[in-house]
């Protein structure tokens, strides 16, 4: 098992009005392998929250997270290496302005290994390999990382966290504040290393239509509360997504709308916009 | 990092909330001096009890107050040792000989241990420091065994004029601490700044800009949380990829310390660049003369502050020239 959630809440204290609560008793497993899981949910909904209890950098206020038979829970446990969780479970955080501070992007991406006693030159390595992995070429490795573009930016932050190899990736929003075509380069870019080394990754989105075409799991988060956990297909056929302040994806909603419009009988359930655009011409409209 | 408060504001309707912030921080001011020109235990007394009148009409909670005593408590305490210790004037009252031996240390490291033990639960923590504290005084003072190694002894010696400084001395701390709480607690930053900006605005004479030295007392004053929350996402960002703040070689903690301050400093400039061009994009022009939502106006209140402040003022001023004769 990977982790596992047993009924976790998580308050942030506030001064103004008591308490906030973050999540509240969320349940859920991850497995160590083999995963590619969207987690969904509009702003505020504790997403992030959810995402920091997995690699133990914030612990839940009541309840318990076991990672990797690791068992957080409310207190700080001295028999417990946080470090060596956080090298299992590598969290990329939405900004890379947060993490990123070396002066050349390789020295950067070997932030990450050289804390875990990784050798330089391994670390070196490591850092090289994660570079090609994020499809950015050696030429980039003596550039400074703040002379990046926004997209390069995060594909040197994310690489900061595969160079520390870890088994379970948790990104936190990267497609967000990239063009349509970048989101999808990424995209693909997090399909083939998911495919490549069969990690379980884990994505936080609020892109419908990425989460739609592909993600196999959908994890819905709404006021802190879990309230789905299933199949993308089933999450957009069988339930209601206003009440989770969601949206659906692009092609169900313009294939709703023709079939209202023009009264046709088209299947809406179309994962991309060339699918979209072939069901509608069997449909022999245009 | 979540129990910082700056400015401490809680918000309220009592007296001194409604007294423009001129006359308070005008106020404050020049009471402050006023227990400086006390010079009297009695005297000092007396402004305390004048001070705590002052709560008592403001409806602040002492228990508030206190809580701002809290960080300075230390201070309080090193003051008052150190007056008792040093100040050699009038009747003598106690004078013995500390033996400080071989067996007394580790009697009190022994008392230390069991003081550190009992702290744990974590209940009248402050009791148990005070018993460790006279504990271990009586053990240099009244254990003496024969066939103990004496290694040095030291002569306490107190005086009568060293307890009355002590705590005359700390008592004005304690005035001059609650005098700058009241005003923190009752004032609205964005106020206090506008204060500010209105009384030194005389300087403007001699080329001293108070509006840009209000502006960036409550840019500032604005950004310490924000910057605060940033901080915080830096930690968790580099604790994600195993930067360790707790443990590791001293070389190791330097790197990380390094890996929190560069994106610290990055991201406080972007944020400085964003800000300047919000202001920009709303016509802020700096040194143009501007209209405020809310206007500062005097009323009765400031008034009577005014009239107790200089009534204080001119009676702590007749004491310290001994016009009154007493």
């Amino acid at each position: 098992m990977g982790i596992r959630f047993n009924e976790v809440s998580h308050k942030y204290s506030s001064f103004s009005d008591g308490n906030l609560s973050a999540i509240y008793q969320v349940s859920l497993k991850i497995k160590a392998k083999d995963e590619f899981i969207a987690l969904v949910g509009h702003t505020g909904s504790g997403k992030t929250t959810l995402a920091k209890h997995m690699n133990a950098l914030i612990f839940p206020t009541e309840g318990n997270v076991e990672i990797f038979n690791k068992i957080i829970t409310k207190k700080r446990n001295r028999d417990i290496k946080y470090n060596e969780i956080r090298k299992k479970v590598g969290l990329v955080f939405q900004f890379p302005e947060y993490q990123l501070f070396e002066e050349t992007v390789l020295k950067d991406i070997m932030f990450g290994p050289l804390n875990f006693h990784i050798s330089k030159e391994e670390a070196r390595n490591l850092a090289i390999n994660a570079l090609k992995l994020v499809g950015l070429d050696e030429s980039y490795s003596n550039r400074n990382p703040y002379n990046l573009s926004g997209g390069e930016k995060k594909r040197v932050s994310i690489a900061g966290i595969l160079a520390m190899d870890p088994d379970i990736l948790v990104l936190d929003e990267p497609t967000s504040g990239l063009d349509p075509a970048g989101k999808r380069v990424l995209m693909e870019l997090f399909k083939d290393i998911h495919k490549r080394t069969n990690k379980t990754i884990i994505i936080i989105t609020h892109d419908m239509d990425l989460v739609y075409e592909y993600f196999s799991r959908a994890v819905v988060m709404n006021e802190g509360e879990l309230v789905y956990d299933g199949s993308p297909e089933s999450l957009f056929k069988e339930h209601d997504l206003s009440k989770n302040h969601l949206d659906y994806p692009n092609t169900i909603k313009v294939l709703t709308h023709l079939n209202k419009t023009l009264k046709l009988n088209l299947n809406v359930y179309q994962k991309t916009a060339i699918d979209a655009l072939k069901e509608i011409e069997k449909a022999g409209i245009l | 990092m979540n129990g910082i408060i700056i400015g401490q504001f809680i918000p309220g309707d009592g007296f001194f909330y409604k007294v423009d912030p001129r006359s308070k921080i005008a106020g404050i001011f020049f009471l402050m001096i006023a227990v400086f020109l006390l010079k009297d235990i009695y005297q000092v007394l007396g402004a305390l009890l004048l001070t705590f009148g002052l709560l008592i009409i403001g409806k602040i909670s002492f228990i508030k107050v206190l809580k701002g005593l809290k960080p300075i408590f230390i201070l309080l305490i090193f003051t008052f040792v150190f007056q008792i210790l040093i100040n050699r004037q009038g009747n003598i009252l106690v004078d013995t000989n500390l033996n400080i031996s071989l067996i007394n240390i580790g009697l009190v490291i022994i008392l230390f241990v069991i003081w550190r033990f009992l702290a744990k639960f974590k209940k009248f923590n402050f009791l148990l420091f005070l018993g460790f504290l006279f504990g271990s005084i009586f053990i240099f003072i009244y254990s003496s065994f024969s066939f103990d190694y004496n290694l040095t002894s030291f002569n306490l010696q107190i005086y009568e004029k060293g307890i009355e400084m002590s705590i005359f001395v700390v008592i004005r701390l304690l005035i001059i601490i609650t005098l700058s709480t009241i005003l923190t607690l009752t004032t609205k930053p964005t106020d206090l700044t506008q204060g500010l900006e209105s009384l030194l605005s005389p300087l403007k004479k001699i080329g001293f800009n108070s509006e840009d030295f209000a502006l960036i007392i409550s840019i500032s004053l604005r950004y310490i949380p924000t910057i605060f929350d940033e901080a915080n996402k830096i930690m968790q960002a580099q604790a994600s990829r195993g930067a360790d703040f707790s443990e590791g070689k001293l070389k190791e903690k330097l790197k990380q310390v390094i890996s929190l301050l560069i994106p610290m400093f990055i991201i406080a400039f972007m944020r400085s660049e964003e800000l300047a061009d919000a202001m920009e994009s709303r016509n802020f022009v700096p040194g143009k003369a501007r209209t405020r939502i809310h206007e500062l106006n005097y009323s009765y209140r400031d008034v009577l502050v005014t009239a107790f402040t200089v009534v204080f003022f001119a009676v702590a001023l007749l004491f310290r020239l001994n016009v009154l004769g007493y």
